[in-house]
């Protein structure tokens, strides 16, 4: 039955969307064109804390074409938190404009709406805001004392560490730092909000439909039934469109208070101070070993910020409960409540700058061991999660590395540090493992059959997103191969709250989840189209034949995929391992990533050229981590001095390197039916410690603190011990 | 946005009397520093005087055996004008290893001279910045300096001169032609043409109101053999430099006859090595006297809290840069 151009899960085919993304059709949010529509602009506060004392709107409301100015003195009401500094999630409710207080520079305390939004930028500088200052709390070092313990992550304690350290013949005590970090998505948040009698719809950027559905009915206490959110296309999003930011409240409250549709474009400055960030995050770690390489003590403590009005723990700690066997294990973080906003959620949180301290601490330890640091990884290997004591539904880590150090030529990398070079350049090889808890949750979608000049053609509907990573096309993909329907009579249609719920894009679940739920329709219309023509469950039968045999113009099901409690007795990761080779110029202490290898374990690869565009992305902002990138706290002031893509750095194309990526032939039928398993956020994890391993390994020097920048390559000393 | 009248000049005296008629007058060139800090509503033109269409794009050779290379040649083709490659490639390489090609397309060479600070002080205007600002303080001084000053800078302002192309200008002993609303043309020479901010920092060069800038004239073809230009900088390309050398050598019977040599990245003006220079005139190319150079650079460095780094980065650029320059053509 099945044919050639079904194209199925597996095949490495072109992004389904990908001619209406270059020929401009694909419609992001900021574009859909709605009738009577008007602009409207935030204002930013220019404190970092205190409480606003007098605003004046006349001269930015007396501006040809503005219509209004709103601020918290006539401002909807909207739901507060109940309680203070509660730890936020996805639908946490986004009140903005409700008082004269003031947490952090850059909050917004007015929003200017007007017929142009040249109008609304123009007028946002003459509304005149005046405030009483308070000292503001923003630095990371004087903040120490005021460290809390977090909502979540509970502390984790396993056997006794300090034991472990006194039993080990090495010891290491080092603290990694990571900087503050932005998600920056090519696309700027946006929102368009039309409200027609009770009900509300917008197009809005956001990865989760059905959460930014709960946000805006929690914030705004009005039905979900009520509100349409609808986003099918997403210009990336990295973790910063997870949550329903407020510029979408204002987009909502500003069109009920003019009865106009309004249209909120954060700006790219404001997108460091209004959609959220990674924090700043100081990790020490402790670590103790056998002359053999055993992991005798594992200890991973995270200091983190949050602001003063929410608290958001990155779980920095959660791979060392997971990742190497050892028998005492500790693992806490803390957080401090600053006047920066509340940080949330970036590709990978958790692993991307936990896997920075975990895999370069590993490394310290490998080479004060003399081992080789692959050998003390696999030494160190387990295939029980040691935080659970549940099998690992499966761990190739120790193939990853294996097949990644063939490939790389591992044997030929200089032995130690310093010792290579090539003209000018100082030359280093780096390893590091990666691993991503591959969440699946429940989600569903619809399967609509239509009957069309002899053929067959399906469309799937969920509110499922394609935030760039391919789901489009792997969801036609699927449906191809459960529907053996050719590839080119599927439409996949995504994003509108109408749509069957699934939990959006993030997490990493998204492929498996969204796959699954069409996976259970297109087993369902098929089953429940032999109901109808009064066929056995148990004979075969194409859908589609069927269809026509029967004279159906349509037939339609829906299905819901949930995990089954197989899977609960087991802990489900993907792995992997990162290779870098690093070329470090002695005069300029700049940097080339001459080559990477990444090997991945990620369960069945359902589009391998979708996936490898996540590995690649993954790697890339992996590598940005380590080059440059960095949002830096003003120390007067208190607000963020990297205000534009000309001071925040990412890497351009010469920064990175000859990349392979590797996928391992895997199918987890433990993780689902599928056997998929994520791999948008493997794919940065263990990155920057791979690339700042081979640093080290280059030049002698150890940094510890990202990222690593020419200013510090120049002042850092070679580490003692090294030729 | 903020009105402001527009005015498109065909030719230098219309551009010239257009901007007379205004106190706040700007002329526009490739605008991809104009329009930018226009959004930034950190300059608040009244009046804009287009000169991107002027006749002035052309790269001419002078009776004295120099160059005039004209006031709106864009940048890339300045890199790329044969003359320019074959006469003064220390000047090609330094323009290609700024910005990106879309902004090298767009930029002239007379913009790139008026390029004003990166200063973030200087763009965020809810901050302090006398610059942008007069008297309303420095806000790097105490501030966030990492990307600061270690040379001549003052109490009130503390910002570097972002170009590239003008540290190769500085380097090659160049001057600048301008025009004034009279119709008097005068030359100054590169050093002249940026200032130091003292207590006015808001004036970035010496031009007097509305002159107009109508050439770059370049010295007889110099430095064709030995020369090098190296930039410092977070990312390998699309990034301002931290530190940046150009470094020009004329070598006769293993002997250093002449040298260009200008530092980047660490001055309200390109800032110009004389004494190095004068160090290396008649000794070898050595690696030791490139050393030596570097350090006798580097001695009057003032740095603030977090920019001590320029001061060792600074040394090693320059020789390093020297050695390249010898290494070229060697």
């Amino acid at each position: 039955m099945k044919t050639n151009n079904i194209k199925g899960t597996g095949e490495a085919i072109n992004r389904v969307d990908g001619r209406l993304k270059v020929t401009g059709q694909a419609t992001y949010a900021g574009e859909f064109s709605v009738k009577n529509k008007v602009y409207a602009q935030g204002v930013n506060s220019t404190i970092a804390k205190g409480k606003i004392t007098s605003i004046d709107v006349t001269e930015a409301l007396a501006q040809p074409g503005v219509i209004e100015v709103i601020t918290y003195q006539n401002a909807l009401k909207l739901k507060g938190h109940e309680k203070d500094l509660p730890a936020i999630d996805n639908t946490t409710p986004m009140a903005v404009l409700q008082s004269p207080d003031v947490h952090y520079y850059g909050e917004y305390v007015a929003l200017v709406v007007a017929e142009t939004i040249e109008q609304a930028q123009y007028a946002c500088r003459l509304v005149k805001i005046e405030y009483a200052k308070e000292e503001a709390l923003t630095d990371f070092a004087a903040a120490k004392s005021t460290a809390i313990k977090p909502a979540a992550p509970e502390d984790y304690f396993r056997g006794d560490v300090e034991k472990g350290l006194a039993e080990a013949d090495e010891t290491l005590e080092v603290t990694y730092v990571t900087p503050i970090e932005h998600h920056h998505p090519m696309e700027l948040h946006t929102a368009i909000a039309t409200w027609m009698g009770d009900e509300v719809e917008i197009y809005a950027s956001q990865q989760m439909i059905d959460n930014s559905v709960k946000t805006i009915a929690n914030t705004f206490d009005i039905p979900e039934k009520n509100i349409r959110v609808i986003s099918p296309f997403i210009g990336g999003g990295f973790g910063s469109k997870l949550q329903t930011h407020r510029h979408v409240t204002l987009a909502v409250m500003a069109a009920k208070m003019t009865g106009r549709p309004v249209h909120v474009t954060v700006t790219r400055t404001q997108m460091f101070t209004n959609t959220t960030m990674r924090q700043r995050n100081e990790q020490k770690m402790r670590l103790g070993a056998t002359k053999d390489g055993k992991l005798t003590a594992l200890a991973h403590e995270t200091l983190s910020h949050t602001s003063t009005y929410e608290q958001y723990q990155e779980p920095c700690g959660t791979v060392s409960k997971m990742l190497y066997a050892t028998p005492n294990n500790e693992v806490k973080h803390r957080l401090m409540p600053l006047n920066l906003q509340t940080p949330f959620a970036m590709r990978a949180p958790g692993e991307a700058p936990g896997s920075f301290a975990l895999e370069s601490a590993m490394d310290e330890m490998a080479w004060k061991l003399g081992m080789d640091p692959i050998e003390f990884r696999i030494k160190n290997d387990t295939q029980t999660d040691p935080s659970n004591g549940k099998p690992f539904s499966s761990r190739l880590l120790n193939e990853c590395l294996r097949i990644g150090a063939d490939k790389m030529g591992w044997e030929n990398r200089p032995k130690t540090p310093r010792s290579r070079r090539e003209g000018s350049w100082l030359v280093g090889y780096g390893v590091s493992a990666a691993s991503r808890a591959s969440p699946y949750q429940e989600s569903a979608a619809k399967v609509i059959l239509r009957a069309k000049g002899g053929e067959v053609h399906a469309t799937v509907q969920t509110d499922a997103t394609d935030i760039g990573t391919g789901t489009y096309s792997i969801l036609a993909q699927t449906a191809a191969e459960y529907l053996q329907i050719p590839i080119e009579r599927i439409t996949v249609e995504l994003g509108d709250s109408r749509f069957p719920v699934t939990p959006g894009s993030g997490g990493s679940w998204g492929a498996a989840s969204f796959s699954m739920g069409v996976k259970v329709a297109c087993d369902n219309v098929l089953k429940e189209l032999k109901e109808k023509v009064g066929m056995s469950e148990d004979a075969q039968a194409n859908v589609a034949q069927l269809l026509l045999d029967n004279n159906l113009a349509t037939f339609e099901a829906t299905g819901t995929a949930t995990p089954d409690e197989g899977r609960a007795g087991y802990s489900v990761f993907s792995f992997g391992a990162n290779f870098t080779e690093v070329w470090v110029n002695e005069h300029t202490g700049m940097f080339r990533i001459k080559r990477m290898v990444n090997v991945s374990s990620a369960g069945k690869i359902l589009n391998p050229k979708t996936a490898y565009g996540q590995i690649l992305g993954g790697l890339t902002m992996g590598a940005g981590m380590v080059i440059a990138e960095q949002t830096k706290v003003e120390p007067n002031f208190g607000n963020f001095i990297t205000r534009s893509f000309a001071d925040y750095h990412v890497p351009v194309n010469l920064d990175m390197a000859n990349v392979e990526v590797i996928f391992l032939p895997e199918e987890d039928k433990i993780a689902n039916a599928m056997g998929i398993k994520g791999v948008g956020e493997l794919g940065i994890t263990g990155v920057a410690s791979a690339i700042a391993n081979a640093i080290f390994n280059a030049t002698g020097k150890r940094f510890r603190d990202l990222p690593i920048t020419p200013e510090k390559m120049v002042m850092a000393e070679v580490e003692a011990g090294v030729v | 946005m903020r009105p402001f009248t527009y005015v498109a000049a065909g030719t230098p005296k219309e551009a010239l009397k257009a901007a007379a008629n205004s106190s706040a007058s700007h002329y526009l060139g490739g605008g991809t520093n104009l329009l930018d800090l226009m959004k930034e509503d950190v300059e608040r033109p009244e009046q804009i005087v287009e000169v991107a269409d002027l006749d002035l794009a052309q790269v001419k050779k002078n009776k004295g055996g120099g160059y005039t290379i004209g006031a709106t040649l864009s940048n890339s083709a300045t890199a790329n004008h044969p003359d320019v490659r074959n006469n003064y490639p220390l000047l090609s390489m330094t323009i290609l290893a700024a910005a990106t090609v879309q902004i090298r397309n767009m930029a002239t060479n007379g913009g790139n001279l008026l390029q004003r600070t990166r200063c973030p002080y200087f763009y965020e205007t809810s901050m302090p910045c006398n610059k942008r600002e007069p008297g309303s303080g420095c806000g790097a001084l105490n501030g966030s300096n990492a990307g600061h000053a270690i040379f001549g800078w003052s109490e009130s302002c503390v910002a570097t001169n972002p170009s590239d192309m003008s540290i190769a200008l500085a380097a090659l002993d160049a001057s600048v032609r301008v025009q004034a609303p009279d119709g008097s043309s005068r030359l100054i020479p590169f050093n002249d043409f940026h200032r130091l901010p003292g207590d006015q920092p808001e004036k970035d060069t010496t031009l007097r109101p509305h002159e107009l800038v109508l050439a770059i004239e370049l010295p007889a073809p110099i430095y064709k053999d030995h020369y090098y230009y190296l930039k410092i900088r977070e990312r390998s390309s699309y990034a301002f430099a931290l530190i940046s050398v150009a470094a020009g050598l004329e070598i006769k019977n293993d002997r250093i006859t002449k040298v260009g040599l200008a530092l980047g990245g660490v001055a309200h003006k390109p800032w110009k090595l004389t004494s190095a220079e004068e160090f290396l005139v008649g000794k070898a190319p050595t690696e030791e006297n490139f050393t030596q150079a570097a350090t006798l650079a580097l001695k009057d460095a003032k740095t603030l809290e977090h920019n001590k780094y320029k001061v060792p980065m600074s040394e090693k650029a320059i020789a390093r840069a020297l050695a390249q320059a010898y290494a070229r053509k060697a």
